[in-house]
């Protein structure tokens, strides 16, 4: 579930560095290799956001900061229209800024399944970070070669008792954990979201997924297109980036 | 004069003009069976609403924590002790059910929702609606059970089912969120799609453990019977001297008011009614003494006093009351029995789920409310006499015989 987080806002940081051992990858280690790699850095992300729908499609541009696992910073700064609209997480907490309005709402745990900023991801999809190891139990279902790489296919599925709706999510794991893919399942394991990995480039020094689809399986022409245009990673991030005075602060 | 003399008088009169009386007493047969009907009708409505009312998780009392009402959340609780019964009057007491009751979101796959999230005893809400509920599924194994029940409106909504996983979201005492997966037991069918779509049901200890508490938020009592003994409330704030204990009419003001109305509306149906059956009784003696002014002035002249010429009418209204009364009632008990078994509204189900009458009426007859009809008609009889009585009393013997 840390997919989004990691797609956009930690900013699709997953490193190019030799991928371990590939016949000794756990599906533990898959994800959680991934997920440290992630978590550690800072990262700085330009993103452009394209939204399709049956009778009309958008685009527009967003920026993004994001520290350790939890701290996140999002901008819209495209079509002027959006420009400022703006999202922070910290911790369990997230907030949106509208600068027409000149309001700071903290979203409440109701609002979190709608939609962010009209695309196909919901505010929880923004939110989640570690979720997969703490509530899900993973499993190798498929492992196959391409070319250099292997390729994984991992099953999430979530604990009794864990908070979460998915009757199961299927990922797809590259040994040098690029994600390539990642389907969503009701209960009645009828796929109901799947995120798509496009194109895989070299950006800020590491190897990334630069263009991923998000796509409604139960409506067609129904999805989102994220494409990484600038990237940089471990970088010095000002203190004060992660509060409500930056959120409100159009730069 | 002997009263049976009088008697046998009027009843001879009654008798003189056979098909107006038949036709006088056809009228009051059929005002009584109507108030009688009417009455049975808004009686049932009024004890159906008050069973809903009582059912939705208020009982006839409920003790809170103070302010919770206002603004409910699971920092307004309290501790209850299940075995610390209170000391109450003999058997006043049907049971009682602890429940913590907190406002929640609700999220499947597709769709999230604002719910109270309430943790119950499985065992004590045989005192709510939740003890007879039909439910597709299972019921609650008890106050430890992890699985939830929904209502079959939400389950729609959140197209989800029985044996599927939701997720509840909703705050800690400490005002952070508590989140957890739940899977439904069961789907019930409550009356009113109100109640299916506001409450999702889990054991007690599940609820507590989310969100870290050993305390309730509520204790409904209910009585074995429907009438509110004032002993027991009293008794009740006194056990729970720091806690807010209301009645079912506080919590549900608007069932409360409706039943009140009933009241007021059987009492304008009676009036309505029985107004326009006293004019036909006027009228109909005041014929009569008229038809019959040449013998009363000869009675008067023969030496009857006023008091025995009054007696007469007043007997003859009373007697023509109490056999069209008499019948009437027959008629209405018997009307009321051909409905006794319910009247099925559920053509109108949609409308009658904002007042809380269930969607099959059953018509109540009491006999305080026959009594009540049956005096009250004699009233109105001996008033409805009054003004013919006078009329005959004023015949003068000298000009009723002349003319």
């Amino acid at each position: 579930m840390n997919r989004t987080l990691s797609c956009l806002a930690a900013g699709m940081l997953v490193l190019s560095t030799a991928a371990a051992d590939a016949e000794d990858l756990t599906a533990e280690e898959l994800v959680s290799g991934a997920l440290d790699l992630m978590r550690g850095a800072t990262s700085h992300v330009e993103l452009t956001m394209k939204i399709k729908r049956p009778d009309w499609e958008r685009s527009t541009s967003v920026v993004s900061w994001s520290q350790g696992r939890e701290d996140t910073l999002i901008r819209f700064t495209a079509p002027a229209k959006d420009a400022g609209n703006a999202l922070l997480k910290v911790g369990d907490n997230m907030w949106t800024y509208t600068p027409r309005l000149n309001r700071t709402i903290r979203l409440p745990y109701s609002m979190r399944a709608q939609s962010w900023g009209g695309s196909d991801f919901s505010y929880n999809d923004l939110s989640r970070s570690d979720q997969v190891l703490r509530h899900y139990d993973l499993a190798i279902l498929d492992k196959r070669q391409d070319g250099e790489h292997t390729i994984y296919t991992i099953e999430a599925v979530p604990h009794e008792n864990a908070p979460v709706v998915w009757g199961k999510e299927i990922w797809v794991l590259r040994d040098d954990y690029v994600m390539l893919e990642q389907v969503f399942y009701d209960q009645l394991q009828v796929a109901l979201k799947r995120m798509t990995t496009l194109e895989i480039g070299s950006m800020g020094g590491r190897t990334l997924a630069t263009r991923m689809r998000m796509e409604r399986l139960d409506e067609s022409d129904h999805w989102t297109e994220v494409v990484t245009d600038s990237a940089e990673f471990d970088i010095e991030l000002p203190e004060r980036m992660f509060t409500l005075f930056t959120l409100k602060e159009a730069t | 004069m002997k009263l049976t003399l009088l008697v046998q008088l009027s009843w001879r009169n009654l008798w003189r003009h056979r098909r107006r009386t038949v036709i006088l007493l056809t009228t009051i047969c059929f005002a009584v069976g109507s108030v009688l009907v009417f009455n049975a009708l808004l009686r049932g409505m009024q004890v159906s609403m008050a069973e809903t009312a009582i059912d939705n998780l208020n009982g006839h009392f409920k003790v809170l924590a103070p302010g919770y009402l206002d603004d409910p959340g699971i920092e307004k609780s309290f501790e209850f002790e299940p075995i610390g019964r209170p000391e109450l009057a003999g058997d006043a007491i049907q049971g009682w059910a602890p429940r913590v009751r907190v406002p929640a979101v609700i999220r499947s796959e597709r769709e999230t929702r604002g719910v109270q999230f309430v943790g119950v005893v499985p065992g004590s809400e045989e005192i709510s609606f939740l003890g007879d509920v039909a439910i597709d599924g299972e019921y609650l194994s008890g106050p430890d059970d992890r699985r939830i029940l929904v209502g079959q409106a939400l389950a729609q909504q959140l197209e989800t089912g029985v044996g599927r996983r939701v997720v509840l979201i909703t705050q800690g005492v400490d005002g952070g969120n508590r989140e957890s997966g739940y899977r439904i037991a069961g789907v019930y069918d409550a009356v009113g799609e109100g109640i299916e779509k506001a409450f999702v049901f889990t054991g007690l200890a599940t609820v507590q453990e989310l969100l870290s508490v050993d305390a309730v938020t509520e204790v409904s009592v209910r009585l074995a019977e429907d009438d509110q003994n004032p002993s027991v409330l009293n008794s009740l704030t006194s056990t729970f001297s720091d806690l807010d204990v209301r009645t079912w009419q506080d919590l549900e003001p608007q069932a409360a008011m409706m039943y009140e109305m009933a009241d007021t509306t059987v009492a304008i149906w009676f009036l309505i009614v029985m107004g326009a059956l006293i004019f036909g009784i006027v009228n109909t003696l005041v014929t009569a003494v008229m038809e019959r002014v040449r013998e009363l002035g000869m009675l008067r002249a023969i030496g009857m006093r006023r008091g025995a010429v009054i007696a007469q009418v007043v007997i003859e209204s009373m007697l023509t009351m109490t056999i069209g009364i008499s019948i009437g009632v027959v008629l209405g008990t018997l009307s009321y029995l051909w409905l006794a078994d319910g009247i099925d509204l559920s053509a109108f189900a949609e409308g009658l789920e904002m007042t809380g009458v269930k969607p099959e009426l059953v018509p109540r007859l009491w006999a305080r409310d026959v009594f009540l009809v049956v005096g009250l008609s004699l009233v109105l009889g001996i008033l409805a006499s009054i003004y013919p009585a006078q009329r005959a009393v004023k015949v003068q013997p000298l000009d009723a015989m002349r003319g």
